[in-house]
């Protein structure tokens, strides 16, 4: 089965050329020319994954960002034509996955659109505790003492990946391609927003997180597993 | 030794010497108190003498005037005591000669007298010479006795220094001549005590000083507050300058009144005025340009990446294109990279113009990095013939820095140097110091005069228009490779010789904050793996690498 990808952009060609690029490629693409039209169809086509142009006219692509993060966690990726900090930034605050800047590469944008969509791998382990909260692998759920925890993809695959090695320390690089699937150097705040957004969700203080530590200089590990929960086998 | 004593003192002088250059105020005042103290000195002095000698001279007058009278009186006393018969009892005539001398002496003052007998005479008698008893004769100097002897028909004085309880006073001493009937002459002294007119000018002298030093210490206040008042508005322009020159464009003198300073608030506020309208359209107009220039950037993007994609999506049906539309193609795709290329070059630019630049440091081994640099330019340098070799003299440790940044730097440096190289080795240098860390990047290729490498990091400059480009640059990389090396408190230095070729060196801080004086690395380097020529040595040392 083809993934169909939602386009968001008002320029029409450009929104087409990537319509045909992708089809291409093997997807099945709609398109919506601002916000509003894409949240309609967020609904209606239910798409494996949203390219979103920032500058939209009306609802801003920030704002859509973020209204699709409160009813999907669909991967979102940004199209940019800044990549100075503060737009970048705030797309990946308001919930968008990954990023890709104008005029990008299309075998890059492929790329990306590929890794968001690949299956997440698949771990021996079925049932994963690090802290105070399990990590059902199969059910792809997260849960703190039997309430389950919404993440998004990309975020259970981030918590995973740390959560699979329970002593080892990741580099934001490490984690961009197993995460990501970066395969060259890439943008590190990528990793750093999307630590913050998923402390937000699974720390009970953020501030002071136990479940994702930070090794200053190194990277990001993730805590250790407490006893207490019971019939839990920790992994490896 | 004598130098030390003079540096001492003249250390010692600094603070003092320090103010005095600085302080408008303290000088003003110190030349007036000075002067105004000079003057008063000459002038209190003039008055002291003057009062000095008028005192005297009048008192002198007093008394010589009473010792002729006084001297006329006793003379007149002996002459009358002579009795008809020729005879004289001249002892009762002293004394009564001396009770009338101490009447006419009932001016002030201790004074005194004497009569004494002019010696080498021969007499029918003699006559006791008598004197005030306590007085000591040695007041009566030899000079003034010998003087009255030698010209007795006029009175003579002398100013003397009489001893009073033990303390020396001024006196005058005169001297005048008796002729005693029968007893021959005598020399009539009388001694007169000038401690009054002497008290009388020690307080008129210490009257004077105290109202000197009164008139000077006034004088000085006044010049302070005077100099204050006309100085105060000068140093409100000064500070209010100097609030300006900080780029506080707001700041304004208060202006009052119509006096020449008011004229001067005035003046400066105008001016003041005028430089904050030109600032403020200058920085709008460039803060326009800033804009316009990342707006078109920015717009351009969207429609280059539809071309972009376009263009990649017929390249995937190339095998259905003839061959010119196939080379067309080819042609539009490098293009569409160039013009990439440029519009992020000319971004990075506008937000280095705009001061919108953030760098992200992090530890970065140089080394490291620049072998990478090597590795990724190393199929072009060797498409061009250019050996690239490293040269690691130091720089082990790890700096604070962007590498993304310094990354750029090596990459346009190495790729200039592959670009005009001509074919020959290519030196890649890296050294640390306490302080900071260098990267000077050596080719042997044609060199630039002076004159053109004083302008290599002009925007769009180049060399030669009719140079062949390979690497593609845009005229833009190395003016961000400067932007790029002091946004890191660091700076590029350019050595060329025309036909002994080219060396960039950029030399960092180790950390942030830190600044550069030094760098590491001599301008250019001087290495043992190429000769001056430009051929290659054989390597030795294990430290080197080829790539």
């Amino acid at each position: 089965m083809s993934a169909t990808i939602l386009v968001v952009d008002d320029d029409l060609a450009l929104a087409e050329m990537i319509s045909i690029m992708l089809r291409g490629e093997g997807f099945v693409t709609h398109h919506a020319a601002d916000g509003a039209l894409a949240l309609d169809q967020l609904e209606s086509i239910n798409p494996d994954l949203v390219l979103l142009d920032v500058m939209l006219p009306g609802m801003d692509g920030m704002d859509v960002c973020a209204r699709i993060r409160d009813v999907s966690g669909v991967p979102i990726i940004m199209l940019t034509a800044k990549s100075d900090s503060t737009d970048v930034v705030k797309g990946l605050e308001n919930g968008a996955d990954d990023y890709v800047v104008k005029p990008f590469n299309p075998k890059e944008l492929v790329a990306r659109i590929r890794a968001r969509l690949r299956p997440t791998t698949d771990a021996q382990a079925s049932l994963i505790c690090i802290a105070d909260i399990e990590i059902d692998v199969p059910g792809h759920e997260v849960r703190r003492s039997g309430s389950r925890i919404n993440l998004t993809p990309l975020e259970f695959q981030l918590l995973l990946t740390l959560a699979l090695k329970p002593h080892q320390v990741f580099t934001r690089e490490a984690l961009l391609e197993q995460v990501w699937g970066y395969q060259y150097k890439a943008d590190t705040r990528l990793v750093n927003v999307h630590v913050q957004r998923l402390r937000s969700k699974i720390e009970i203080d953020p501030d002071n997180p136990v479940i994702v530590e930070t090794i200053r200089g190194v990277g990001y590990r993730s805590g250790k597993a407490v006893a207490s929960a019971e019939g839990v086998t920790p992994a490896e | 030794m004598m130098w030390r004593w003079w540096r001492e003192v003249k250390a010692l002088l600094a603070a003092p010497r320090r103010v005095w250059r600085e302080s408008l105020l303290t000088r003003t005042v110190v030349v007036t108190t000075v002067l105004s103290g000079m003057a008063v000195t000459v002038i209190g002095g003039y008055m002291s003498l003057t009062i000095q000698s008028s005192l005297f001279n009048s008192r002198l007058d007093q008394v010589i005037s009473e010792s002729v009278r006084t001297s006329t009186q006793i003379q007149a006393l002996f002459d009358n005591s002579v009795t008809p018969a020729g005879t004289i009892d001249v002892e009762t005539a002293n004394s009564s000669a001396q009770t009338a001398i101490r009447t006419n002496q009932s001016v002030a003052g201790s004074g005194g007298f004497a009569i004494l007998r002019t010696p080498g005479q021969i007499t029918l008698q003699t006559m006791t010479s008598t004197s005030t008893s306590g007085l000591d004769l040695t007041v009566l100097s030899a000079s003034l006795r010998q003087a009255v002897v030698q010209a007795p028909e006029s009175l003579h004085h002398q100013s003397v220094g009489l001893p009073v309880d033990g303390e020396v006073v001024p006196a005058v001493v005169t001297a005048s001549v008796i002729q005693v009937p029968t007893a021959g002459q005598y020399e009539l002294y009388l001694i007169y005590d000038f401690s009054d007119v002497q008290a009388t000018l020690t307080l008129v002298q210490q009257t004077l000083i105290a109202g000197s030093l009164l008139l000077v210490l006034t004088i000085s206040l006044v010049t302070w507050l005077v100099v204050r008042l006309a100085i105060r508005p000068v140093k409100v322009a000064a500070n209010t300058a100097e609030r300006l020159a900080q780029g506080y464009l707001e700041e304004r003198i208060e202006e009052g009144g119509d006096d020449v300073i008011a004229v001067l608030a005035r003046s400066f506020n105008k001016m003041a005025d005028s430089m904050q309208g030109q600032i403020v359209r200058l920085a709008r107009l460039s803060k326009l340009q800033q804009r316009f220039v990342s707006d078109v950037s920015h717009e351009l993007r969207t429609p280059l990446t539809t071309i972009r994609l376009a263009a990649n999506v017929l390249s995937q049906k190339r095998d259905q294109l003839d061959a010119e539309s196939a080379r067309s193609l080819e042609l539009l795709e490098t293009q569409i990279e160039r013009f990439e290329v440029m519009l992020t070059d000319l971004l990075e630019m506008s937000r280095y113009d705009a001061g919108a630049v953030e760098i992200d440091r992090d530890d970065v081994n140089v080394v490291e990095l620049v072998q990478d640099c090597l590795d990724q330019l190393a199929p072009l340098a060797e498409q061009k013939g250019s050996p690239l070799l490293l040269e690691v003299l130091g720089g082990y440790g790890d700096v604070d820095a962007d590498a993304r940044r310094l990354r750029r730097i090596v990459l346009n440096f190495v790729g200039n140097a592959i670009d005009h190289g001509e074919s020959k080795p290519i030196v890649a240098f890296v050294d640390s110091n306490e302080h900071c860390v260098a990267i000077a990047i050596r080719d042997w290729g044609v060199g630039m005069s002076e004159k053109e490498a004083s302008r290599v990091f002009d925007r769009f400059w180049r060399a030669d228009p009719s140079r062949q480009r390979t690497t593609g640059g845009t005229g833009l990389g190395l003016a961000i490779a400067q932007e790029d090396a002091l946004v890191h408190g660091g700076k590029i230095d350019v050595w060329s010789d025309p036909g002994a070729g080219t060396c960039f060196r950029v030399t960092l801080p180790r950390t942030e904050g830190g600044s550069v004086d030094h760098s590491p690395l001599g301008l250019p380097p001087e290495t043992d793996l190429v000769d001056a020529t430009g051929v290659f040595v054989e390597p030795e040392s294990p430290e080197v690498a080829t790539t």
